[in-house]
């Protein structure tokens, strides 16, 4: 009973997502990787809404099958409660007439199992994907790393032509997914070969600063939080950030 | 032989424990264990962990990749920055975590500070340590607080630092923003570590009341290690899981410790614990709630037997640390007397350090039937013998 409940779940949530997104059309960015996920969210939806965008990002571990539908309706999960899923279910309807819709949405993809992604991306359309990193983790549900790689490398094949690909370049897995498209790919990484590279990193009581190389120009920037992680997450920002006002600018022309 | 042990005492809970195992009858309110069963959505998330066949291999030594990044994110929003990579360990409940960051900080013959009563185990891991502990008493007429100045008369070369619970098992006080950063201005002064464990922060009564962590501040982050277990907010006592975060430079130390005594904390548990950071929220506030109501229950029971105790009304935690109202009270024969003739278990107050003679703990983790009946029968047995 409590499968055929959680069959029929996802696919109502999903094809109420599909129609959606297919009528409010918002931009979707897409982060997937083996870590580094939640900092990368919070980081795309600080610099989008401080230029003044609406955003929605998927709050907790709302990445999968049912998480995902769930966070692009800002619905909450009903667990494991069928009392708790109703209505939740009878709020879908609402969301499709709602005023309160972002235009933009920053989406965080699990994948534990193969097609996982592949099942993802039949809901949302992803116009930017960033891949954070690919490890071990979450391995045990493949056959070996290939096929893990594998789910990545649909994500990226999905992704369309005037899209964006935001790739760790500190990865070799990573780094080869570029040779799978001819969109606008850009690179992150410690080493001075990435687009946004960091070139001296120096911690203080109040968190780290960081230098950024990005083509001849250099800068150093304050970042208020410990470890890697978080200067990648900010280069990622920045990345993000560099494309929607070029976008803009283009539109406007 | 058994140079090192040859000191250390099984813990008084523990053996009033044992002791009240021999009564098929007894009502204890002794054991600091919640009432409740694990959340199910906890007991889900390790069933699937199961399925998936990801539980029987160790982890990396520092805990699981993914547990430690949820860590990272939750401490986050309660204004607290540590890197997920270098800056947490996953341990086997908070017990561990102690004992690791003891050995790791500290040399044989350095003293630590401990604010008492409070709770028993600590001075055990500080003497395994080689080190002494030095107890500074809590100032009961002032609802339990620390007195700056006898802190700092406490401090002597071999002083290696300050370790105090909050909030404080057994009196389950907060204790004030003020008075703690009065504690790190004297680690400052005196380049002391400050070892801060936090297993009762998610049990706060009364409005408006909000719990303030030395951890918040960025510039204690080398002087403070800070230690947090799941047992007591998400009822997984038997689950032994915790985490203990600080500088790089701290946790690097920390972590070889840990390595040598466990490896890596049980995996299982990792994934239980996973389960209560994703899904557990409702459940904290649910026990809460209760926690709250059996507060008011065990206080107005107390209040009854005026001519017996007195007691600062707990403001966080699920004890109660009443004063003994007879002269010279053995706080240890007053326990026993109790259990012996009614058979209610309850936690003699010396356990807690020298100022807690004269006092018992109290736990209102314990059902509202199993406090109702205890206090039944000390009514009725204190009537007899008045």
């Amino acid at each position: 009973m409590k499968l055929l409940f959680k069959t029929i779940l996802k696919h109502y949530l999903k094809y109420i997502t599909k129609f959606v997104l297919f009528i409010r059309r918002p931009t979707i960015i897409v982060v997937a990787g083996s870590t580094n996920k939640p900092f990368v969210r919070d980081e795309i939806k600080r610099v989008l809404e401080a230029a003044g965008k609406s955003v929605r990002a998927n709050p907790k571990n709302f990445n999968t099958e049912i998480g995902l539908p769930l966070a692009v309706l800002n619905l909450p999960s009903g667990y494991n409660s069928y009392k708790n899923w109703l209505p939740i279910i009878f709020k879908t309807w609402a969301k499709i007439l709602s005023k309160n819709f972002p235009e933009f949405f920053i989406l965080m993809l699990g994948t534990s199992d193969p097609g996982d992604i592949k099942y993802l991306l039949k809901i949302v359309k992803p116009k930017i994907a960033v891949i954070t990193d690919i490890t071990q983790r979450y391995l045990e549900g493949f056959s070996d790393l290939d096929e893990l790689v594998g789910e990545y490398e649909y994500l990226v094949k999905k992704l369309p032509s005037q899209g964006l690909l935001v790739l760790n370049n500190e990865n070799n897995r990573i780094k080869n997914l570029s040779k799978l498209t001819k969109i606008k790919t850009v690179t992150f990484g410690v080493n001075n070969k990435s687009d946004f590279s960091v070139a001296q990193i120096t911690k203080t009581s109040q968190g780290q600063l960081a230098t950024i190389e990005h083509g001849d120009k250099k800068k150093e920037y304050e970042i208020n939080r410990f470890g890697l992680h978080h200067i990648y997450a900010f280069m990622i920002g920045l990345i993000i950030k560099q494309y929607v006002s070029q976008e803009e600018f283009q539109d406007s022309k | 032989m058994f140079n090192r042990t040859k000191n250390l005492q099984l813990s008084t809970i523990k053996q009033i424990e044992l002791r009240a195992s021999r009564y098929p009858d007894c009502v204890s309110l002794a054991q600091g264990v919640p009432s409740f069963d694990t959340p199910n959505c906890i007991k889900r998330r390790v069933e699937k962990a199961l399925k998936r066949g990801v539980v029987a291999k160790y982890s990396l030594s520092p805990g699981l990749p993914e547990l430690r990044e949820l860590i990272e994110v939750e401490l986050a929003k309660e204004n607290m920055f540590y890197d997920w990579q270098n800056e947490i360990i996953i341990t086997a409940g908070t017990i561990e975590g102690i004992t690791a960051t003891i050995l790791a900080i500290t040399e044989p013959g350095d003293e630590i500070i401990i604010p008492e009563p409070t709770y028993t185990s600590y001075r055990e891991v500080i003497a395994l340590a080689g080190c002494k502990s030095i107890f500074v008493p809590l100032n009961e007429e002032k609802g339990w607080s620390f007195e700056l100045g006898s802190y700092e008369k406490a401090i002597t070369p071999k002083t290696k630092a300050i370790f105090y619970c909050n909030p404080n098992n057994p009196t389950g006080t907060l204790y004030a923003k003020k008075q703690l950063l009065g504690l790190a201005r004297l680690a400052e002064k005196y380049n002391l570590f400050l070892i801060s464990d936090e297993v009762y922060k998610d049990f706060i009564y009364g409005p408006g009341r909000g719990f303030f962590s030395l951890a918040e501040i960025p510039e204690l982050r080398k002087r403070l290690i800070r230690i947090y277990g799941f047992s007591k907010a998400y009822a997984m006592t038997g689950w032994r899981i915790g985490y203990l975060h600080s500088d790089e430079s701290i946790v690097g130390e920390i972590l070889k410790v840990h390595d040598c005594l466990v490896t890596c904390a049980p995996v299982i548990s990792q994934y239980a614990a996973m389960g209560a950071l994703e899904m557990g929220e409702s459940d904290i506030k649910k026990f809460n709630l209760i926690y709250e109501q059996r507060r008011e229950l065990i206080c107005s029971r107390l209040d009854r037997l005026k001519h017996i105790f007195s007691y600062v009304k707990p403001e966080s935690s699920y004890y109660v640390f009443p004063k003994i109202k007879i002269n010279n009270p053995d706080s240890w024969k007053f326990a026993l007397d109790l259990l012996d003739n009614i058979q209610v278990a309850i936690v003699p107050g010396i356990a807690f350090g020298p100022n807690g003679e004269g006092h018992v703990r109290m736990s209102f983790g314990r059902n509202e039937k199993d406090i109702t009946e205890a206090f039944n029968r000390m009514e009725g047995y204190f009537k007899k013998i008045k």
